[in-house]
């Protein structure tokens, strides 16, 4: 499998080159285009139990809902290209079997086939209600095709770091965090505006985005007319 | 302080070194990431204000700017650490470019309330009432009057586009972000009348006369508004 990332730093695309019989899982509405003998596979049961009915209840009623569908080139080589829904930059990590890799939900594109992505790790829920965030877990062999909304920035850490969790792309497990209030005091935090922080340690990789999401759309939001119930 | 501007220009993020006790002042909600020794404190956008009273009016103050203005609340304050790294990285909300300014303590820059980021040093922001016209334009309603020594960040929705005027220039309101030097404007049509105001879709432009600096962006928020509204169920 070869990724190669094209029109950096803004619109970046995905291309990428699959051998017979390779598989590719990309984020489901990723694919803008791919040769006319791949083939399409969605895995509906993504993300937890419940079989169909459980994966309409979460998309319907909001949460994390995660979709992932899988492309394959059948009999020849074949080409996949992906993008995600923000504008931004895109990088490939390429994960091995020695450190999990954890993702923020709207920053995943593609993976290699093979790859597992666990959305429902201890540790993670419960702690962005409020931010609108998930993440994933990812642990394998092979490359991993990350998104950012905006300019991707990658900082191999080793010592500590403060960093607004809407900002968050990814990072390796090698770092431990913990979830704090910006300011000193609670109402000091919900008045800077910055809500919650990720407070890492350790050694390892991490990737921020130099726009966030939540609080592009709260801009934006504030300006448009109110929806009619 | 050390200074430098990444990712620009769609989306650009401001990074600064604090020397220790050197401060940075930023809009709410700008932080990125931030070394574990640089400290945050939060105020209200209104100056510095000592005693109870003081306190009463700079709240009221700050709050008349959050809603006619659209500036935040409160802002943030980050001071250098006595010792070891002292980075913070602040961005803004919307797509676009951050420009540094340099105000020497004689001259002033007249900026789009919504473009202001963060300042250092003695800089203060004084709200500006734009003129009665300005009230059909969402943008470009409320200037913030800048002075003072130290460091300016502002940002833009897209690129920034400095021209220099001297004589006459037309400018559409939501493309304005600050100006500077001996300009003046008035607030008009552009032109054909009554009809032209409503029909061209080209909004209130502004006429800016005299010698000084214009600053523009390339895109236009309510541009995007209007794009995003009819999409809205």
């Amino acid at each position: 499998m070869q990724i190669n990332i094209k029109y950096r730093p803004t619109f970046a695309l995905a291309e990428v080159q699959l051998q017979p019989g390779e598989m590719v899982r990309a984020e489901s509405g990723a694919m803008v285009s791919m040769s006319s003998h791949v083939q399409v596979s969605t895995d509906a049961t993504m993300g937890g139990k419940g079989g169909l009915l459980g994966m309409l209840k979460r998309a319907t009623l909001g949460g994390e809902s995660f979709f992932t569908n899988r492309f394959t080139a059948a009999g020849a080589p074949g080409e996949v290209t992906l993008a995600p829904t923000l504008a931004g930059d895109m990088v490939v990590h390429e994960l091995t079997a020695d450190h999990a890799l954890f993702i923020q939900g709207s920053s995943f594109v593609a993976c290699q086939d093979g790859i597992s992505l666990d959305t429902k790790f201890q540790g993670m829920k419960g702690f962005f209600s409020g931010e609108n965030l998930f993440f994933l877990k990812a642990t394998g062999d092979g490359p991993v095709v990350l998104n950012a909304f905006g300019g991707i920035e990658t900082l191999d850490l080793d010592g500590e770091l403060v960093v607004d969790t809407g900002h968050v792309v990814a990072f390796t497990s090698g770092l431990d965090y913990t979830v704090t209030k910006a300011s000193k005091g609670w109402i000091d935090s919900f008045l800077s505006g910055e809500g919650l922080v990720l407070n890492f340690s350790g050694r390892g990789r991490l990737w921020l985005q130099s726009r966030n999401p939540g609080a592009y759309g709260k801009t934006v939001g504030a300006l448009l007319p109110a929806r009619k119930e | 302080m050390e200074h430098v501007v990444e990712h620009g220009p769609a989306f650009a993020w401001l990074r600064v070194g604090l020397a220790p006790g050197e401060t940075i002042q930023a809009e709410a909600g700008a932080m990125v990431r931030r070394d574990v020794g640089v400290g945050m404190d939060t105020r209200l956008n209104a100056g510095y204000a000592a005693g109870f009273f003081r306190k009463i009016m700079a709240f009221f103050v700050a709050l008349v700017r959050k809603m006619l203005g659209g500036e935040t609340l409160f802002v943030n304050t980050f001071t250098g650490p006595a010792s070891g790294s002292s980075e913070v990285v602040l961005a803004p909300s919307l797509s676009g470019q951050i420009v540094h300014h340099k105000l020497d303590g004689r001259t002033q820059l007249i900026v789009q309330a919504g473009s202001y980021l963060a300042s250092t040093g003695s800089i203060d922001t004084k709200l500006r009432w734009g003129g009665l016209r300005m009230l059909l334009s969402r943008e470009g309603l409320f200037l913030l009057e800048c002075t003072g020594q130290g460091d300016l960040f502002i940002t833009s929705y897209g690129d920034i586009i400095p021209v220099q005027v001297d004589g006459d220039y037309v400018v559409d309101t939501g493309h304005m972000v600050a100006y500077e030097g001996n300009l003046d404007f008035t607030v008009g049509g552009a032109g054909g009348g009554l009809k032209g105001l409503f029909l061209s879709g080209e909004g209130l432009v502004m006429t800016f006369r005299g010698t000084g600096t214009l600053y523009l962006q390339s895109r236009n928020v309510q541009g995007l508004v209007g794009w995003l509204t009819p999409m809205l169920r």
